[in-house]
Protein backbone atom coordinates (compact mmCIF):
# COMPACT_ATOMS: atom_id res chain seq x y z
CA UNK A 1 0.00 0.00 0.00
CA UNK A 2 2.29 2.47 1.07
CA UNK A 3 5.87 2.59 -1.33
CA UNK A 4 9.01 2.22 0.73
CA UNK A 5 10.63 4.80 1.37
CA UNK A 6 14.38 3.89 -0.57
CA UNK A 7 12.10 3.87 -3.83
CA UNK A 8 9.50 6.05 -3.49
CA UNK A 9 9.92 9.14 -5.91
CA UNK A 10 9.58 11.66 -3.07
CA UNK A 11 12.89 10.28 -1.92
CA UNK A 12 15.05 11.28 -4.46
CA UNK A 13 16.06 14.67 -4.13
CA UNK A 14 17.81 14.94 -7.74
CA UNK A 15 17.24 12.00 -10.09
CA UNK A 16 19.91 13.47 -12.10
CA UNK A 17 22.93 13.65 -9.43
CA UNK A 18 22.18 10.00 -8.58
CA UNK A 19 22.90 9.44 -12.39
CA UNK A 20 25.80 11.60 -12.33
CA UNK A 21 27.47 9.91 -9.33
CA UNK A 22 26.36 6.40 -10.89
CA UNK A 23 28.54 7.49 -14.08
CA UNK A 24 31.20 8.92 -11.65
CA UNK A 25 31.02 12.22 -13.75
CA UNK A 26 33.49 15.22 -12.87
CA UNK A 27 31.69 18.71 -13.74
CA UNK A 28 29.26 21.24 -12.57
CA UNK A 29 25.70 20.92 -11.60
CA UNK A 30 23.98 24.21 -12.63
CA UNK A 31 20.44 24.50 -10.99
CA UNK A 32 18.48 27.81 -10.40
CA UNK A 33 19.86 28.15 -6.75
CA UNK A 34 23.19 26.63 -6.81
CA UNK A 35 25.60 24.57 -8.17
CA UNK A 36 26.81 21.06 -7.66
CA UNK A 37 31.07 20.35 -8.22
CA UNK A 38 31.64 16.43 -8.37
CA UNK A 39 34.44 14.98 -8.94
CA UNK A 40 34.45 11.52 -10.00
CA UNK A 41 30.72 11.35 -8.87
CA UNK A 42 31.60 12.31 -5.39
CA UNK A 43 30.41 15.62 -4.52
CA UNK A 44 33.53 18.20 -3.49
CA UNK A 45 31.89 21.43 -3.65
CA UNK A 46 28.63 23.44 -3.88
CA UNK A 47 28.10 27.37 -4.01
CA UNK A 48 23.78 29.07 -3.69
CA UNK A 49 23.01 32.89 -3.60
CA UNK A 50 21.44 32.04 -0.93
CA UNK A 51 24.18 30.01 1.68
CA UNK A 52 27.43 32.21 2.50
CA UNK A 53 30.23 30.58 0.92
CA UNK A 54 33.22 29.30 2.59
CA UNK A 55 35.19 32.44 2.40
CA UNK A 56 32.25 34.94 4.20
CA UNK A 57 32.58 31.75 6.93
CA UNK A 58 35.93 32.17 7.25
CA UNK A 59 36.40 36.11 7.46
CA UNK A 60 32.97 37.83 8.58
CA UNK A 61 32.58 34.40 10.98
CA UNK A 62 36.06 35.81 12.28
CA UNK A 63 38.72 33.21 11.64
CA UNK A 64 40.61 34.47 8.90
CA UNK A 65 41.50 38.34 8.33
CA UNK A 66 40.26 39.01 4.76
CA UNK A 67 43.45 39.63 3.15
CA UNK A 68 44.47 36.58 4.15
CA UNK A 69 41.77 35.00 2.70
CA UNK A 70 42.62 37.43 -0.45
CA UNK A 71 45.95 36.18 -0.46
CA UNK A 72 45.16 32.61 -1.18
CA UNK A 73 42.85 33.04 -3.47
CA UNK A 74 45.27 34.76 -5.33
CA UNK A 75 48.33 32.64 -5.06
CA UNK A 76 46.71 29.14 -5.48
CA UNK A 77 43.04 30.19 -7.36
CA UNK A 78 44.49 30.05 -10.77
CA UNK A 79 45.46 25.92 -9.90
CA UNK A 80 43.42 25.35 -7.86
CA UNK A 81 44.38 24.72 -4.75
CA UNK A 82 43.26 27.11 -2.60
CA UNK A 83 42.50 24.68 0.10
CA UNK A 84 45.73 23.00 0.14
CA UNK A 85 47.29 26.54 0.79
CA UNK A 86 45.11 27.92 3.39
CA UNK A 87 46.67 24.76 5.22
CA UNK A 88 50.25 24.39 4.09
CA UNK A 89 50.86 28.12 4.79
CA UNK A 90 49.32 27.84 8.30
CA UNK A 91 46.55 30.46 7.80
CA UNK A 92 43.90 27.21 9.19
CA UNK A 93 44.20 23.20 10.60
CA UNK A 94 43.70 20.75 7.94
CA UNK A 95 40.58 19.63 10.03
CA UNK A 96 39.06 22.66 10.73
CA UNK A 97 39.07 23.32 6.83
CA UNK A 98 37.34 20.34 6.53
CA UNK A 99 34.86 21.09 8.60
CA UNK A 100 33.89 24.41 7.51
CA UNK A 101 33.95 23.33 4.22
CA UNK A 102 31.60 20.61 4.95
CA UNK A 103 29.67 23.05 6.61
CA UNK A 104 29.72 25.28 3.41
CA UNK A 105 29.22 22.38 0.87
CA UNK A 106 26.00 20.94 2.69
CA UNK A 107 24.76 24.31 3.35
CA UNK A 108 24.82 25.32 -0.33
CA UNK A 109 23.50 21.84 -1.53
CA UNK A 110 20.27 22.29 0.49
CA UNK A 111 19.66 25.12 -1.44
CA UNK A 112 21.04 23.92 -4.61
CA UNK A 113 18.30 21.06 -4.23
CA UNK A 114 15.45 22.80 -3.39
CA UNK A 115 12.64 21.29 -5.05
CA UNK A 116 11.26 22.75 -8.18
CA UNK A 117 14.09 24.87 -8.95
CA UNK A 118 14.10 25.02 -12.33
CA UNK A 119 15.77 23.35 -15.12
CA UNK A 120 19.20 21.19 -14.27
CA UNK A 121 22.61 21.37 -16.41
CA UNK A 122 25.72 19.57 -16.45
CA UNK A 123 28.81 20.97 -17.15
CA UNK A 124 31.36 18.50 -17.70
CA UNK A 125 34.97 18.87 -16.98
CA UNK A 126 34.25 21.77 -14.92
CA UNK A 127 36.18 22.06 -11.12
CA UNK A 128 36.19 24.60 -8.60
CA UNK A 129 39.01 26.45 -7.77
CA UNK A 130 38.82 25.81 -3.86
CA UNK A 131 40.93 22.42 -5.23
CA UNK A 132 40.20 19.12 -3.32
CA UNK A 133 39.22 19.30 0.52
CA UNK A 134 37.21 16.14 1.48
CA UNK A 135 34.65 15.14 -1.19
CA UNK A 136 31.22 13.07 0.04
CA UNK A 137 28.94 10.98 -1.80
CA UNK A 138 26.05 12.26 -3.69
CA UNK A 139 23.95 9.70 -1.06
CA UNK A 140 25.26 11.27 2.09
CA UNK A 141 24.20 14.75 0.26
CA UNK A 142 20.95 13.61 -0.73
CA UNK A 143 20.22 12.06 2.49
CA UNK A 144 21.52 15.22 4.68
CA UNK A 145 19.59 17.53 2.44
CA UNK A 146 16.19 15.36 3.07
CA UNK A 147 17.29 15.36 6.81
CA UNK A 148 17.10 19.13 6.63
CA UNK A 149 13.71 19.65 5.33
CA UNK A 150 12.27 17.45 7.62
CA UNK A 151 13.68 18.77 10.18
CA UNK A 152 12.97 22.29 9.82
CA UNK A 153 9.04 21.29 9.00
CA UNK A 154 9.53 19.10 12.36
CA UNK A 155 10.33 22.75 14.32
CA UNK A 156 7.55 24.66 12.76
CA UNK A 157 6.00 23.98 9.76
CA UNK A 158 5.44 27.25 8.27
CA UNK A 159 7.96 27.92 4.85
CA UNK A 160 6.73 31.20 4.98
CA UNK A 161 9.16 32.21 7.46
CA UNK A 162 12.27 31.56 5.96
CA UNK A 163 12.13 34.03 2.95
CA UNK A 164 10.40 36.86 4.79
CA UNK A 165 12.21 39.82 7.07
CA UNK A 166 12.27 38.75 10.68
CA UNK A 167 10.35 40.78 12.81
CA UNK A 168 11.43 40.08 16.65
CA UNK A 169 8.32 39.73 19.62
CA UNK A 170 9.37 40.83 22.94
CA UNK A 171 9.76 37.27 24.85
CA UNK A 172 6.94 36.54 27.42
CA UNK A 173 7.85 36.37 31.58
CA UNK A 174 10.53 33.46 31.62
CA UNK A 175 11.16 33.37 28.05
CA UNK A 176 15.18 33.53 27.66
CA UNK A 177 17.34 33.48 24.83
CA UNK A 178 21.09 32.06 24.23
CA UNK A 179 23.88 33.87 23.32
CA UNK A 180 23.63 32.36 19.21
CA UNK A 181 19.91 33.56 19.33
CA UNK A 182 20.49 36.87 20.96
CA UNK A 183 23.30 37.62 18.29
CA UNK A 184 20.75 36.35 15.82
CA UNK A 185 17.83 38.95 16.86
CA UNK A 186 19.83 41.67 16.84
CA UNK A 187 20.61 42.02 13.22
CA UNK A 188 16.53 40.95 13.11
CA UNK A 189 15.53 45.01 12.23
CA UNK A 190 12.08 43.71 10.07
CA UNK A 191 13.90 44.11 6.55
CA UNK A 192 16.78 41.32 6.54
CA UNK A 193 15.90 37.70 5.81
CA UNK A 194 17.13 34.81 7.62
CA UNK A 195 19.46 34.27 4.43
CA UNK A 196 20.79 38.09 5.07
CA UNK A 197 20.88 37.36 8.81
CA UNK A 198 23.08 34.64 7.78
CA UNK A 199 25.66 36.33 5.53
CA UNK A 200 26.04 39.37 8.19
CA UNK A 201 27.15 36.88 11.18
CA UNK A 202 29.28 34.79 8.60
CA UNK A 203 26.92 31.77 9.84
CA UNK A 204 25.58 29.17 7.45
CA UNK A 205 22.09 29.75 5.69
CA UNK A 206 20.18 26.42 7.04
CA UNK A 207 21.55 26.83 10.56
CA UNK A 208 20.18 30.54 10.70
CA UNK A 209 16.44 29.41 9.04
CA UNK A 210 16.37 26.33 11.91
CA UNK A 211 16.95 28.63 14.61
CA UNK A 212 14.68 31.41 13.27
CA UNK A 213 11.85 28.35 12.91
CA UNK A 214 12.89 27.76 16.73
CA UNK A 215 12.26 31.25 17.46
CA UNK A 216 8.89 31.73 15.62
CA UNK A 217 7.95 28.18 17.28
CA UNK A 218 8.46 30.08 20.76
CA UNK A 219 6.55 33.30 19.31
CA UNK A 220 9.85 34.85 19.41
CA UNK A 221 10.05 35.99 16.12
CA UNK A 222 6.44 36.93 13.88
CA UNK A 223 5.46 34.22 11.58
CA UNK A 224 3.99 36.02 8.51
CA UNK A 225 0.31 34.59 7.29
CA UNK A 226 1.44 31.98 4.76
CA UNK A 227 1.09 33.54 0.70
CA UNK A 228 -2.37 33.95 -0.27
CA UNK A 229 -4.49 31.26 -2.34
CA UNK A 230 -4.35 33.18 -5.43
CA UNK A 231 -0.33 33.24 -5.40
CA UNK A 232 0.08 29.33 -5.22
CA UNK A 233 -0.79 27.09 -8.02
CA UNK A 234 -4.38 26.70 -8.73
CA UNK A 235 -5.39 23.10 -7.57
CA UNK A 236 -8.87 22.15 -7.42
CA UNK A 237 -10.31 21.38 -3.51
CA UNK A 238 -10.98 18.00 -2.66
CA UNK A 239 -12.39 15.95 -0.04
CA UNK A 240 -8.80 15.26 2.34
CA UNK A 241 -9.24 11.08 2.13
CA UNK A 242 -8.46 11.22 -1.22
CA UNK A 243 -4.93 11.78 -0.71
CA UNK A 244 -5.33 7.97 1.39
CA UNK A 245 -6.23 6.06 -1.64
CA UNK A 246 -4.39 2.87 -2.50
CA UNK A 247 -2.94 2.15 -5.73
CA UNK A 248 -4.97 0.16 -6.92
CA UNK A 249 -8.50 1.66 -6.69
CA UNK A 250 -11.40 -0.94 -6.25
CA UNK A 251 -15.07 0.13 -8.05
CA UNK A 252 -16.09 1.09 -4.46
CA UNK A 253 -13.15 3.92 -4.32
CA UNK A 254 -14.32 5.17 -7.52
CA UNK A 255 -17.61 5.98 -6.93
CA UNK A 256 -17.23 7.64 -3.63
CA UNK A 257 -14.78 9.45 -5.75
CA UNK A 258 -17.80 10.55 -7.85
CA UNK A 259 -20.22 11.18 -5.24
CA UNK A 260 -17.52 13.51 -3.82
CA UNK A 261 -16.79 15.26 -6.73
CA UNK A 262 -20.45 15.59 -7.75
CA UNK A 263 -21.10 16.69 -3.95
CA UNK A 264 -18.17 19.58 -4.20
CA UNK A 265 -19.94 20.85 -8.02
CA UNK B 1 47.47 18.40 13.19
CA UNK B 2 44.94 16.21 12.10
CA UNK B 3 42.28 15.94 9.64
CA UNK B 4 38.41 14.83 10.87
CA UNK B 5 38.67 11.13 9.60
CA UNK B 6 41.86 10.81 11.31
CA UNK B 7 40.40 12.13 14.76
CA UNK B 8 37.37 10.11 14.37
CA UNK B 9 39.40 6.34 14.05
CA UNK B 10 41.06 7.44 16.61
CA UNK B 11 38.59 7.91 18.85
CA UNK B 12 37.39 4.62 18.01
CA UNK B 13 40.73 3.20 19.23
CA UNK B 14 40.02 4.33 22.61
CA UNK B 15 39.25 1.33 24.57
CA UNK B 16 35.82 -0.26 24.62
CA UNK B 17 34.84 2.47 21.83
CA UNK B 18 31.74 1.19 19.91
CA UNK B 19 31.27 4.52 17.71
CA UNK B 20 32.26 7.91 17.26
CA UNK B 21 30.62 10.91 15.47
CA UNK B 22 31.92 14.38 14.50
CA UNK B 23 28.31 16.40 14.82
CA UNK B 24 27.52 20.06 14.10
CA UNK B 25 24.84 20.74 16.65
CA UNK B 26 23.63 24.12 15.49
CA UNK B 27 22.37 22.01 12.43
CA UNK B 28 22.53 17.91 13.85
CA UNK B 29 24.89 16.82 10.82
CA UNK B 30 27.02 14.65 11.85
CA UNK B 31 30.16 15.82 9.57
CA UNK B 32 31.89 12.49 9.76
CA UNK B 33 31.33 8.93 11.57
CA UNK B 34 33.29 5.63 12.53
CA UNK B 35 32.10 2.63 14.02
CA UNK B 36 28.48 1.98 15.28
CA UNK B 37 27.10 -0.89 12.46
CA UNK B 38 24.23 -2.04 12.47
CA UNK B 39 23.85 -2.24 16.44
CA UNK B 40 23.75 1.86 16.28
CA UNK B 41 23.51 4.34 13.65
CA UNK B 42 25.79 7.23 14.27
CA UNK B 43 23.40 9.91 12.32
CA UNK B 44 20.64 9.12 13.99
CA UNK B 45 22.32 9.50 17.39
CA UNK B 46 24.10 12.58 16.47
CA UNK B 47 21.24 14.21 15.52
CA UNK B 48 19.72 13.32 18.73
CA UNK B 49 22.07 14.58 21.06
CA UNK B 50 22.03 17.75 19.80
CA UNK B 51 19.06 18.00 21.13
CA UNK B 52 20.76 17.13 24.87
CA UNK B 53 23.36 19.43 24.01
CA UNK B 54 21.15 22.54 23.23
CA UNK B 55 18.71 21.59 26.36
CA UNK B 56 21.57 22.28 28.54
CA UNK B 57 23.17 25.20 26.73
CA UNK B 58 19.33 26.50 27.64
CA UNK B 59 19.06 25.75 31.29
CA UNK B 60 22.56 26.98 31.78
CA UNK B 61 21.76 30.40 30.12
CA UNK B 62 18.22 30.01 32.52
CA UNK B 63 20.86 29.56 35.38
CA UNK B 64 22.60 32.21 34.41
CA UNK B 65 25.66 30.44 34.44
CA UNK B 66 28.78 31.99 33.07
CA UNK B 67 30.64 29.32 32.02
CA UNK B 68 30.77 26.58 28.90
CA UNK B 69 30.16 23.00 29.19
CA UNK B 70 33.09 20.38 28.36
CA UNK B 71 31.45 17.28 28.43
CA UNK B 72 28.04 15.62 28.88
CA UNK B 73 28.68 11.58 30.27
CA UNK B 74 25.18 9.83 29.57
CA UNK B 75 25.94 6.07 31.47
CA UNK B 76 23.77 3.19 30.17
CA UNK B 77 23.07 -0.16 31.71
CA UNK B 78 25.96 -1.10 29.39
CA UNK B 79 27.22 1.51 27.91
CA UNK B 80 28.16 5.05 28.90
CA UNK B 81 27.90 8.28 26.19
CA UNK B 82 30.53 10.95 26.03
CA UNK B 83 30.19 13.85 24.82
CA UNK B 84 32.90 16.31 24.21
CA UNK B 85 32.14 20.01 23.16
CA UNK B 86 34.53 21.70 20.73
CA UNK B 87 36.22 25.09 22.31
CA UNK B 88 36.85 26.18 18.63
CA UNK B 89 38.22 29.45 17.60
CA UNK B 90 35.29 29.79 14.89
CA UNK B 91 32.04 30.23 16.13
CA UNK B 92 30.38 27.05 14.31
CA UNK B 93 29.59 24.61 17.56
CA UNK B 94 30.48 21.17 17.09
CA UNK B 95 30.46 18.04 19.20
CA UNK B 96 32.45 14.72 19.13
CA UNK B 97 30.32 12.09 20.48
CA UNK B 98 31.45 8.54 21.73
CA UNK B 99 29.45 5.54 22.73
CA UNK B 100 31.59 2.88 24.92
CA UNK B 101 30.59 -0.34 26.09
CA UNK B 102 30.95 -0.27 29.84
CA UNK B 103 32.46 -3.49 30.58
CA UNK B 104 35.44 -2.27 28.57
CA UNK B 105 36.04 1.38 28.97
CA UNK B 106 38.19 2.89 31.14
CA UNK B 107 35.81 6.50 31.84
CA UNK B 108 38.61 8.02 33.24
CA UNK B 109 41.39 7.55 30.21
CA UNK B 110 38.41 7.77 27.75
CA UNK B 111 37.81 11.48 28.88
CA UNK B 112 41.49 11.91 28.95
CA UNK B 113 41.83 10.91 25.75
CA UNK B 114 39.11 12.07 23.65
CA UNK B 115 40.15 15.98 25.36
CA UNK B 116 43.53 14.72 23.65
CA UNK B 117 41.81 14.08 20.22
CA UNK B 118 39.88 17.37 20.16
CA UNK B 119 43.43 19.41 20.74
CA UNK B 120 44.34 17.68 17.68
CA UNK B 121 41.67 18.36 15.79
CA UNK B 122 42.62 22.25 15.87
CA UNK B 123 39.43 23.66 15.42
Amino acid sequence: MKATTATSPDSRVSPMLVRLADERATGALLRDHGTLYLSEGRVVHAESPTAPGIDTLLTTGGRLPRDGWQRAVDEAGARREVGRFLVDSGRIGGGELEICHLGALYDAAFFALAPGSGPTRFRYGVAHWIGPVRPVSAAAVERETRRRRELLDQVWPYPAVDTAPVTPRPPAPGQSLTRRQRALLELADGVRTPAAIAWALGRPAFHTLLEVRRLAAAGLVDTPPEPPPDARPARPVLPAWIGEITADPDIALLRRLRDALEASL
Amino acid sequence: MANTEAALKEATTIEGAIGAALVDYSSGMALGTVGGGKDMDLTVAAAGNTDVVRAKVRTMEMLGLKDEIEDILITLGGQYHLIRLLKGRGNNGLFLYLALDKERANLAMARHQLKRIENELEV
